[in-house]
């Protein structure tokens, strides 16, 4: 790690500079839209201010000059998990204003969930730099020291979240797998299940891609990508059948 | 040979190109007369002289849309002696623009050629009442109907033409008896 | 104070590029779009062949009543506009015109993230007005913005992807620095897919299945009236520029010309710009839209694997050269 650590400078949180100020109050402002996200009755007005969370955390990376991450942030997360999340709600159940059975019963097994998780993080952060002060003067967190750093020091934790990333791809290709004896199923295409190359950790790792790429490259214009045009095309089909009952409904 | 793929797209994509090349078709109306055919149907002139009020156009006209008010008069007879005659007089004619269809049966139907297609069209009003033309109206447009096509030279002449001129010689021939005034004003083709 | 006054001048040329060139766009298509027709599009405002007409629609938008529905969420209905529209101007502050620190309006390090991620925002606009409508067809096209864009995020994504592994960098000055000309038939695949993918994101004809005007009215824009409707034109147009002039950058090379002097190399990305935005209107123009299940096959079935396998001759060639 050569983050540029200074050794015994006279650093203290009294007298705060312009980026210290701006990084608490976005803070403050991601923390507030976060509680919101978690208590509002009204189910898309939680996913926007989700948006507005994930927004704020971005915002702080940009101030810790962590720049690839920030922006991975807003790809990944506003741009298509948000997005992801609101087709969801919205395919299922989106009624302008509040929805008093939105509620669910373990909220206390969340807040626990969420307090052991959050421990944990400010644990090992807290663990891991205690009081080293890293100086900001320069950009710490660029594309070309991200990359060195992930790919030299980390690449086995690297590899393993994208084997967890190919056992999700597995699951939903046997979710969306219709069952043979069921009519009208397309079973016959769908037998040969297999896991798409259609990873989203493409965008960050464009080295791992092109291994796995030239790998599945072969069957990937045979029957790989036919099947899994198949299985999006009638996932697609349920999908829109189930919107027009959501519509009927409403 | 099967078709190269994507060839359909390209030539859709030719397609566009080679008529934007092209001269436009837009017709730029009220600055640029527009270059109608000399019989266009735009409106209908009434030649009144011609009518005699026999109704079939108003009773033909599927929209209801003319209007035509007479009464009748007498005729004095003409010889001393003779049957006093009943004539119609045209009161009113008129078409009302907003309700015609431009179906021209009207102008079929006539027996007597009163009615006629003028190749006129720009006569809109801000007012639909003023779309009901009355008869001086409709008899101003007559001014705007093209004359009849010529007749093909070796052509018969028409049968009006032929009896009127033989009415017209016979009386010429009766008020002047003397034989070498009486073909003077004989145009050729009278045979 | 110098550098405030510097950082002020860019965001004002930014600021009005970003006002200017959307209308320009717009006007080309008017015309273009007439003439491929055997139209003459507008021809009265402002006198000469209609330049004026976008003018004048501004002008009767500002006019109209600003209309929420009684049963819309209204906040999020007024800002949906905003979400829109606000991503394209970010987008625009990113990219390079020229060689060099001045002809850009802010170097960003990770720039192919921070365009596309900041693109993808901008959907959220639709999807809000879609939902906040309190309208079935509105609800529909949002539905189908969002469907649409998580199918071809992902080949963009990769087709960027792509020239960047090829560049070494993210940056986008760097790519177009890095640019060489025998890249383009390297990466003209992958150009392909980000352009198709990008006009998809867009929802630009043939690709306009969320606002299908048979089917569901204007899909997520149903509900909108005067200015706020004009801002999410003003974003599509605005979208179109940012495509354009992103595609120039990443993979025509930018500023560099056949026979360019150092100081033409704004007129060379413009230039592209505008060639490729006149292949918008002329896709827009030509082909009829696709259904939405042609649409979602697309990009499964063709565009994704073409990226990919753009990436892999990426890759090989790049460590072949090395």
């Amino acid at each position: 790690m050569n983050l540029h650590v200074a050794a015994d400078a006279p650093q203290g949180f009294l007298s705060p500079t312009g980026v210290e100020i701006a990084f608490v109050l976005v803070g403050l402002v991601t923390l507030g839209a976060a509680i919101i996200t978690v208590t509002t009755r009204q189910l898309v007005h939680a996913a926007l201010w989700l948006v507005v969370a994930l927004g704020g955390l971005a915002v702080e990376y940009l101030l810790l000059t962590a720049e690839f991450i920030a922006w991975v942030q807003v790809l990944i997360y506003v741009g298509s998990v948000v997005v992801l999340l609101l087709f969801g709600l919205m395919l299922t159940r989106a009624p302008i204003g509040r929805s008093p059975d939105a509620d669910s019963g373990n909220r206390p097994a969340a807040l626990a969930v969420a307090l052991a998780a959050a421990a944990a993080l400010v644990w090992v952060v807290v663990d891991a730099f205690r009081t080293q002060w890293i100086k900001l003067d320069k950009p710490q967190g660029t594309t070309d020291v991200t990359g060195s750093v992930l790919f030299r020091h980390w690449v086995l934790p690297f590899e393993a979240l994208s084997v967890l990333l190919l056992a999700a791809l597995v699951g939903a290709i046997v979710l969306s797998r219709k069952s043979k004896d069921e009519p009208g199923g397309n079973g016959r295409q769908n037998r040969n299940g297999r896991p798409t190359p259609k990873a989203p950790r493409a965008q960050s790792d464009p080295k791992a891609q092109s291994a796995q790429t030239s790998q599945s490259g072969q069957t990937s214009q045979s029957g790989q990508t036919s099947q899994s045009g198949q299985t999006s095309q009638s996932g697609q089909t349920s999908q829109s059948d189930q919107a027009d009952q959501t519509e009927r409904t409403r | 040979m099967p078709p190269v793929p994507g060839s359909g797209l390209a030539k859709g994509l030719a397609v566009t190109l080679r008529t934007m090349t092209k001269k436009t078709v837009t017709e730029q109306y009220p600055e640029v007369q527009p270059e109608l055919p000399p019989r266009t149907r735009g409106v209908i002139g009434l030649f009144e002289e011609n009518c005699t009020v026999c109704m079939l156009c108003a009773r033909e006209c599927p929209d209801w849309c003319i209007y035509i008010d007479s009464h009748k008069e007498t005729v004095p007879a003409a010889a001393p002696g003779g049957r006093e005659r009943s004539r119609n007089v045209l009161d009113r004619f008129a078409i009302d623009f907003s309700l015609c269809m431009y179906c021209g049966i009207c102008i079929e139907v006539c027996p007597f050629d009163a009615l006629f297609w003028s190749p006129e069209f720009e006569y809109a009003e801000t007012d639909i009442h003023e779309l009901t033309h009355e008869r001086d109206k409709l008899r101003d447009w007559m001014w705007t109907v093209p004359a009849p096509p010529a007749l093909d030279p070796g052509a018969e002449e028409p049968k009006e033409l032929a009896a009127a001129r033989k009415a017209a010689d016979k009386l010429a021939a009766e008020q002047e008896p003397e034989p070498d005034t009486a073909p003077a004003p004989k145009p050729e083709g009278d045979e | 104070m110098n550098d405030a006054l510097d950082v002020a001048l860019r965001l004002l040329v930014v600021f009005v590029v970003f006002l200017t060139l959307p209308l320009v766009i717009g006007q080309t298509e008017h015309k273009v779009m007439a003439h491929m027709q055997g139209r003459l599009g507008p021809m009265y405002a402002g006198g000469f062949h209609g330049w004026a007409q976008l003018v004048a629609d501004g002008v009767k938008f500002a006019q109209k009543e600003d209309i929420v529905p009684a049963d819309a969420d209204r906040r999020v209905f007024q800002l949906a506009p905003a979400v829109a529209l606000l991503p394209y101007l970010l987008v625009l502050l990113a990219i390079p015109i020229g060689p060099g620190e001045g002809a850009v309006g802010e170097v960003i390090d990770a720039g192919i993230f921070f365009v596309l991620a900041v693109m993808g925002v901008g959907v959220l606009g639709s999807l809000m007005a879609g939902w906040a409508s309190a309208n079935k067809f509105s609800l529909l096209g949002g539905l189908r913005t969002a469907a649409q864009l998580l199918a071809y995020e992902l080949p963009m994504l990769l087709a960027a992807a792509s020239v960047a592994m090829a560049a070494g960098t993210v940056s986008l000055p760097g790519i177009v620095a890095a640019f060489e000309w025998w890249w383009l038939p390297w990466q003209i695949v992958g150009a392909i897919v980000f352009f198709v993918a990008g006009l998809a994101e867009l929802q630009r004809p043939p690709f306009d299945m969320p606002v299908a005007d048979s089917e569901i009215i204007f899909g997520a824009y149903t509900e909108y009236t005067g200015l706020r409707f004009a801002l999410f034109l003003l974003a599509e147009y605005a979208g179109i520029v940012v495509l354009c002039g992103l595609t120039t950058v990443l993979f025509l090379g930018g500023w560099h010309g056949p026979w360019g002097a150092d100081g033409l190399g704004w007129v060379w990305t413009l230039l592209k710009t505008a060639v490729l935005a006149f292949i918008v209107i002329w896709l827009r123009v030509t082909y009829p839209r696709l259904r939405e299940d042609q649409l979602q096959k697309l990009s499964w079935v063709l565009l994704v694997p073409l990226a990919l396998a753009q990436i892999a001759l990426t890759g090989i060639v790049k460590v072949a050269i090395n």
